[in-house]
């Protein structure tokens, strides 16, 4: 064996020795855990018996069948909720971006305040938005909008400003080298690059929103998020996993929707 | 008419990116610059027309100091300076048509301009200018479709839509074959014969240079080393324009 193959073998050698220490931290990592914690790994051999209550229970069954019209219903409320609080905040969204942008802004702490505002709405938890809120507005379908209002907000004016950030100063110069005005260079040179990208950002708002309302309807005593919470205290199992089949059938429509809106624009 | 006195810039506030540059262009010459890479070729470009701000000296376009202008009459003076670029800065979901109307932007209203509301002449002028570089048939297709070539060309009749006095092109062909760079030269040389335009090129092609220039101007660390007809560019002086710096650690110096 001469010694260029040796120094191959020796390369393989390492990558696979750093593999396994680091495949030992991790095993490290959950057995100190699990002590912490008081759990016992030998309780996840039991787990099947979980499993089995939960689709004896439920499966939806014909007793169930008769709570389609109200689920349907409150589904229908939620998905309004979840696109109205998305479009709404990619609106003010798309301001405050623009504004707050490192390439765009007028002056660089408006960049800073945006900035700071958008990752404080962005970093409280969905569910504290609508624990708050509620004191405030009480049980109706206005405070998830406004939970999922503010969230958003914060999510897709990052989101936003990042993208804007990306498309760069040197499209901008080329515009303003014309004559061009500010607000002439933001609808004839930016918003028609990144109206693609902007796009698919609030598609895919939409789609997590309408799995998050339903933990604020929850919540907030509204929409489909009620009646799941309504049926399963009340001991209607089967109706609850009729809930949950709606909102998951919901989810995969909406993602293949967006989809297909997604392809249609590029 | 275009007249650099003095011009001084750093981007960091200590090391000078252009020291003391002074040189002035004749109307209806193709004027290159050329000088190795960092030499502040691109600095003295944006410098014109007040993309960048520089730190001292004057710039005297048509009499009037650039750098003295205020937001509303820099518009107006831009208005007067087209621009193209290495990498073209069209708008690619945009149609050529669309980026040729662009070129009349700074003349217009704000509200106009946002809603894309051109007058028949100025829709009739960008045909026109499509034509002149040879991309009538391409007036409603999105650039991102058209070649380097020929997004140059638009990037050209977009210039030309702002009747300008003086083109400035910031390394024009750099990003370009062979054959879409004659093409391009050709109508650059074109315009200071035929229309009276001043154009000033960035370079780093010495032989396009010798092909195309009527006056060159070589830059090497932020100073003006040769400024002279093009006939005057001898061996060495551009072994002098390409001589490594000793400030300038790595540095490229060009083949040519």
């Amino acid at each position: 064996m001469n010694s260029d193959v040796q120094q191959v073998n020796n390369f393989f050698n390492n990558k696979r020795f750093r593999l396994s220490v680091i495949l030992v931290i991790l095993g490290l990592a959950y057995l100190g855990a699990s002590i912490g914690l008081g759990f016992q790994t030998r309780s996840l051999l039991n787990v099947q018996n979980g499993v089995i209550w939960l689709i004896q229970n439920f499966i939806p069954n014909e007793a169930s069948k008769g709570y389609w019209n109200e689920i349907i219903k409150q589904l229908f409320r939620t998905f309004l909720v979840a696109v109205a609080s998305t479009t709404c905040a990619a609106v003010a969204s798309l301001f405050l971006s623009i504004i707050g942008a490192k390439t765009l802004t007028p002056a660089i702490t408006i960049s800073w305040v945006i900035r700071a505002f958008s990752s404080l709405l962005r970093n409280i938890p969905i569910v504290a938005w609508a624990m708050i809120l509620l004191f405030s507005f009480k049980q109706n379908d206005l405070t998830g909008f406004l939970a999922l209002f503010f969230m958003t907000l914060g999510f897709l004016t990052r989101a936003f400003m990042e993208t804007i950030e990306d498309f760069g100063t040197e499209k901008i110069q080329a515009l303003q080298a014309t004559g061009a005005t500010y607000l002439q260079v933001i609808f004839q040179g930016l918003l028609p690059e990144v109206a693609v990208a902007l796009m698919s950002w609030v598609l895919y708002m939409i789609e997590n929103n309408v799995r998050d309302a339903t933990l604020v309807g929850l919540l907030t005593g509204t929409g489909i998020g009620f009646i799941f919470n309504l049926y399963f205290k009340s001991l209607r199992y089967g109706a609850a996993g009729l809930v949950v089949l709606s909102v998951i059938i919901l989810v995969v429509a909406v993602e293949l929707i967006s989809n297909l809106i997604g392809r249609l624009l590029s | 008419m275009l007249t650099v006195n003095h011009l001084a810039k750093s981007y960091d506030g200590e090391k000078k990116s252009l020291t003391d540059v002074s040189f002035s262009i004749r109307p209806g010459e193709v004027t290159v610059i050329i000088g190795p890479s960092g030499a502040g070729k691109t600095t003295i470009l944006r410098s014109i027309n007040q993309l960048i701000r520089d730190d001292d000296g004057e710039i005297l376009f048509d009499d009037t100091n650039m750098r003295d202008l205020n937001r509303a009459q820099l518009r107006r003076a831009r208005c007067r300076i087209g621009m193209i670029f290495q990498n073209y800065n069209l708008i690619e979901p945009l149609t050529a048509i669309e980026n040729v109307l662009h070129g009349c932007l700074g003349t217009k209203s704000n509200l106009t301009g946002i809603f894309s509301i051109y007058s028949n002449q100025e829709k009739e002028e960008a045909l026109k200018l499509l034509q002149k570089v040879g991309l009538e048939d391409f007036a409603y297709q999105q650039c991102r479709n058209l070649s380097g070539g020929q997004k140059q060309r638009v990037g050209i009749a977009r210039a030309l839509m702002q009747h300008p006095k003086i083109i400035l092109c910031d390394e024009p062909i750099a990003s370009l074959d062979p054959r879409s760079t004659i093409t391009v030269m050709d109508i650059l040389r074109d315009l200071a014969i035929n229309d009276g335009i001043s154009v000033l090129i960035n370079l780093h092609q010495v032989d396009i240079a010798r092909n195309y220039a009527d006056h060159v101007i070589g830059i090497n660390n932020g100073q003006v080393v040769f400024d002279d007809r093009i006939a005057a560019l001898s061996d060495t002086a551009i072994a002098r324009i390409y001589q490594k710096d000793a400030n300038l650690e790595g540095s490229a110096i060009h083949e040519f």
